[in-house]
């Protein structure tokens, strides 16, 4: 199967936000009407992680969205069928229509990316913006990341350019298609 | 009239105002992202712009006060209501030959700001909507070589070679209140080779992709340089070349002489950075092809003149003025003059402040914009009578802002307000709105004309941007630039004999052979693409007196500061014992610190994707020795007020250091008032009050404070 999948490199990712907040313009999931953020889920979190002690120290931030897993475990819980792993693009969708909002999947996300949306009783996540890609255009967050930590395209090629740029694939995080790098 | 489609315009969520497009469908802005053709990048404020445009709580018609100043309650009006008591009052006050009791304060988008033209056709002043946060720096460079920086002229980041290092001092780049390229042009050319050296108590972002992370007291960046200098010139690692061709004759002998004993050890002792550390980091310099300084937090302390002075200094001993990787000298396209242009106030007669009684004081004050600072005490001693406000937050972001919301309600005998008019223009409620008299809707960078000419912002390939309306205003909103040529029409009809702001920016930029059309065809940018390195050679001189660059200040000669004192800032050289702690307060990327639009969107006020609280971070070390918990809710206090906060450990921040947001802590507006109310100003003095502690030359303390912490 296709794989296109997103490469993260945490030498770069600075944990602005940028990402999230351009996901969800580009995804209308802003409730304008009722300044409420809280209400509002995000397809995609940033991370991080502080080692050391004062003064050395060593901090990463890293973004973490739906993985696109090989083996979806999420599809596998779904009941009705929503979830499907698309065989053109490697990208795990939900389908709105058929999704009924009983949340077995969010709870079997080992990555915990999946949102429900009380509003319209659906669960959603990042679908690697499906109606860009397809259209031969990069996902948002790729497209606006403000350091471009970020780079989108098939996933062998995306290992093979990690590699020649001298980067590391942290592999506890890279067995999905976003693949995690950083210089050793 | 609006179209479909990406749409390029201005971001408008800080002051950086970087290029950007908007996609409008339908009338409606549904996205946001950087302009290619400027340097492709918005961050998260700027995506979030969208927010402020849609909020529920935009401000949709005109406002007058009603009951007592503060207590926030106003009646609409109409916008002719509106004019009519703006103009009556300002023309009250030129009949009574008070016109220069008027203060704008304002964040000039332009040299050609139409509100900074109306100003100056009523005879006031106008001050930054911004404490002058960097005038130390502006002052420091011109003094030196004469050149005329801005925090938005950093280091041209993407000119840096490999091996040159990129030293930020109490700089935070990442948090894009600069141009949104910069994270990225960073972070490029520690790609090619370049190393990046990040001077800072807290360890932030930056340090966090930095080569090299130095911990410092603040305030010690002038020492912690001046040693550098000392070891460089010491062991004749200085451009000799350079400084031989380049600097007044004399200066060198004088600095070697003065900065003999500022050795690294010296020098260790006041910055608190290891001698060994000052020492690498001058070797580091001496073998680098370039280093360029960026500073910004630093500079605002009460020792900013001196530190502005000890940059420049290490700029030029170093040989790093306009060469790719060093300081940049900005260019200046020829905009065109709007004849007739009416004169600005008399600097000469009425001084750069009016600050009363203590006015003999600021002789040797020449920045050439009103401090912000003043006002309280202006208001006080009857120097300031009317004051107009926009895009800026006095109530709140600036120091002694408690002073401020004190002064605006002060009465004379006659149970009269003493600051007999005041004016704010805002897209969304904010702080100062609270206290004003009037309250005009303004509109977002989406729904205005604007035009952005600022000569020192980052790149210096970036000349002009056109900020055009993508989408129709909401309610009543009214730009201010056009509401002040509107009220200067039915003034001053001589200075605002033209149309409209189109025509406006038109005449102006005629200047560069350009029009508002033609920037639209344009993509929304023009630049002159005419800046190059080493303009001086081509020049032969610098701007200075003496056509040289001119280490030693002879004009302060008389009040002993030819030279930069290393000292820390004199808040914190005492009280040490009553107060044991230096506030630190930073800015982050959810923040533009001044505008209540980031106060107010919900994105940025969201922990997911912005910022919503403002604990007060502590070093585990310290918190040992007060017996307090990560969380624990805290009273911080400084000689001048006091606030609770809650405490966050982390071993992030140097000790002895406590740090919060600069900026933080609305109070009006639905989204601003879930967070908790941290205002480090209200930890600030007011410096009108305590002007010893000013730097009477052009710098201003902003930010220096000792504080107690106890639960
Ligand atoms: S990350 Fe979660 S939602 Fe995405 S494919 Fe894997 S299991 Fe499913
Ligand atoms: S790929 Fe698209 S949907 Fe997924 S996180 Fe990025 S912007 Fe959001
Ligand atoms: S925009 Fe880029 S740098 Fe910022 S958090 Fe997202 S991935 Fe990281």
């Amino acid at each position: 199967m296709r794989q296109l999948s997103i490469m993260v490199d945490l030498d770069r990712c600075i944990g602005c936000k940028t990402c999230i907040v351009a996901c969800r313009n580009h995804h209308d999931i802003i409730d304008h009407e009722n300044d409420q953020p809280g209400a509002i889920p995000n397809y995609l979190r940033v991370e991080s992680k502080l080692e050391g002690t004062f003064p050395s120290l060593q901090e990463d931030y890293w973004v973490v969205m739906c993985q696109h897993c090989k083996k979806t475990p999420c599809a596998k819980v779904c009941e009705v069928g929503a979830i499907t792993k698309d065989e053109q693009t490697g990208i795990v969708l939900i389908d709105q229509e058929k999704c009924n909002g009983c949340g077995e999947c969010i709870d079997k996300c080992p990555y915990k990316v999946i949102q429900f949306n009380k509003q319209n009783n659906y669960a959603h996540k990042c679908n690697m913006c499906y109606d860009r890609v397809t259209h031969g255009l990069d996902p948002v967050c790729v497209d606006v990341c403000l350091t471009d930590a970020l780079s989108f395209g098939e996933k062998e090629i995306l290992l093979m350019q990690a590699e020649a740029d001298g980067k590391q694939v942290i592999k506890k995080m890279s067995t999905q298609s976003i693949i995690y790098t950083k210089t050793p | 009239m609006y179209e479909d489609g990406w749409i390029p315009t201005v971001c408008y969520q800080c002051k950086a105002e970087c290029a950007i497009l908007a996609r409008v469908e339908d009338g409606v802005v549904k996205e946001v992202k950087g302009n290619p053709r400027g340097r492709g990048k918005a961050c998260v404020k700027g995506m979030a712009g969208i927010t402020s445009l849609y909020s529920s709580e935009r401000l949709k018609y005109p406002m007058k006060r009603v009951g007592e100043r503060g207590s926030g309650k106003f009646e609409r009006i109409t916008w002719d209501e509106a004019m009519g008591i703006m103009e009556t009052k300002l023309t009250e006050l030129r009949d009574r030959g008070e016109a220069h009791k008027f203060t704008y304060s304002m964040f000039p988008h332009s040299v050609t700001d139409p509100k900074w033209r109306f100003v100056n056709a009523c005879g006031g002043f106008i001050s930054t909507g911004l404490p002058h946060c960097d005038s130390a720096k502006i002052m420091a460079h011109m003094h030196t070589f004469g050149c005329f920086p801005n925090h938005h002229i950093a280091p041209m980041y993407n000119t840096v070679p490999k091996g040159g290092l990129m030293i930020l001092s109490g700089r935070h780049p990442f948090g894009c209140l600069d141009d949104a390229c910069v994270p990225k042009h960073i972070l490029d050319a520690k790609a090619r080779g370049a190393k990046l050296i990040v001077i800072d108590p807290i360890y932030r972002t930056e340090a966090s992709k930095a080569d090299w992370w130095i911990p410092i007291k603040p305030g010690g960046d002038a020492s912690l340089f001046l040693g550098v200098c000392n070891y460089l010139l010491a062991n004749d690692l200085h451009d000799k070349e350079f400084c031989d061709k380049w600097v007044r004759e004399g200066d060198m002998e004088s600095l070697k002489a003065y900065i003999a004993d500022k050795t690294p050890q010296a020098m260790s002792k006041i910055c608190g950075v290891p001698a060994a550390d000052i020492e690498k980091l001058a070797k580091m310099v001496a073998e680098a092809p370039s280093a360029c300084i960026d500073a910004f937090k630093s500079i605002m302390y009460g020792n900013g003149m001196d530190w502005g002075h000890a940059w420049s200094t290490f700029l030029v001993i170093t040989g790093n003025l306009d060469n790719p990787g060093g300081q940049p000298l900005p260019e200046i396209a020829p905009m065109a003059p709007v004849e007739p242009v009416p004169a600005g106030p008399d600097l000469g007669e009425l001084g750069y402040h009016r600050t009363g009684k203590n006015r003999e004081k600021f002789d040797n004050y020449n920045f050439f914009l009103e401090p912000t600072w003043y006002a309280a005490q202006a208001i006080k001693d009857d120097g300031l009578k009317v004051f107009f406000a926009s895009e800026c937050n006095p109530a709140l972001s600036e120091m002694g802002s408690g002073e401020w919301r004190k002064a605006v309600t002060m009465k004379d005998e006659n149970g009269d307000y003493k600051l007999e008019l005041l004016v704010v223009t805002e897209i969304m409620p904010s702080e100062t709105m609270k206290w004003a008299d009037l309250v005009l809707p303004d509109q977002t960078n989406f729904e205005r004309w604007e035009l952005l000419y600022m000569p020192w912002w980052y790149n210096f390939g970036h000349g002009t941007a056109l900020c055009q309306p993508v989408v129709e205003p909401i309610g009543e909103a009214r730009h201010a630039n056009r509401v002040f040529i509107e009220l200067g029409k039915r003034m001053f009809p001589e200075y605002f004999a033209f149309k409209d702001d189109v025509e406006y920016y038109d005449i102006e930029l005629a200047g560069v052979g350009m029009s508002v059309k033609k920037l639209q065809e344009n993509g929304g940018l023009w630049s002159p693409g005419t800046a190059g390195f080493r303009k001086y050679e081509d020049q032969g001189k610098f701007n200075t007196p003496s056509g040289k660059i001119e280490l030693e200040w002879q004009m302060y000669k008389d009040i002993g500061q030819e030279w930069p004192s290393p000292e820390l800032p004199l808040e914190y050289r005492r009280g040490e014992e009553e107060f044991p702690f230096i506030l630190v307060n930073f800015r982050t990327i959810f923040l533009n610190n001044t505008g209540a639009w980031s106060q107010n969107n919900a994105q940025l006020r969201d922990p997911a994707s912005g910022l919503d609280a403002n604990p007060c971070l502590l070093n585990p070390i310290d918190a040992k020795k007060l017996g307090i918990a990560d969380g624990d809710t805290v009273t911080m206090e400084s000689g001048s007020g006091k606030v609770e906060v809650p405490i966050m450990l982390t071993e992030k921040i140097i000790p002895g250091c406590a740090g919060i947001i600069h900026g933080f802590g609305q109070t009006m507006g639905k989204v601003a008032s879930r967070g908790n109310w941290i205002g480090d100003n209200e930890l600030i003095a007011d410096a009108g009050s305590t002007l010893d502690e000013q730097d009477m030359r052009g710098g201003e303390a902003h930010v220096s404070t000792r504080v107690k912490i106890y639960k």
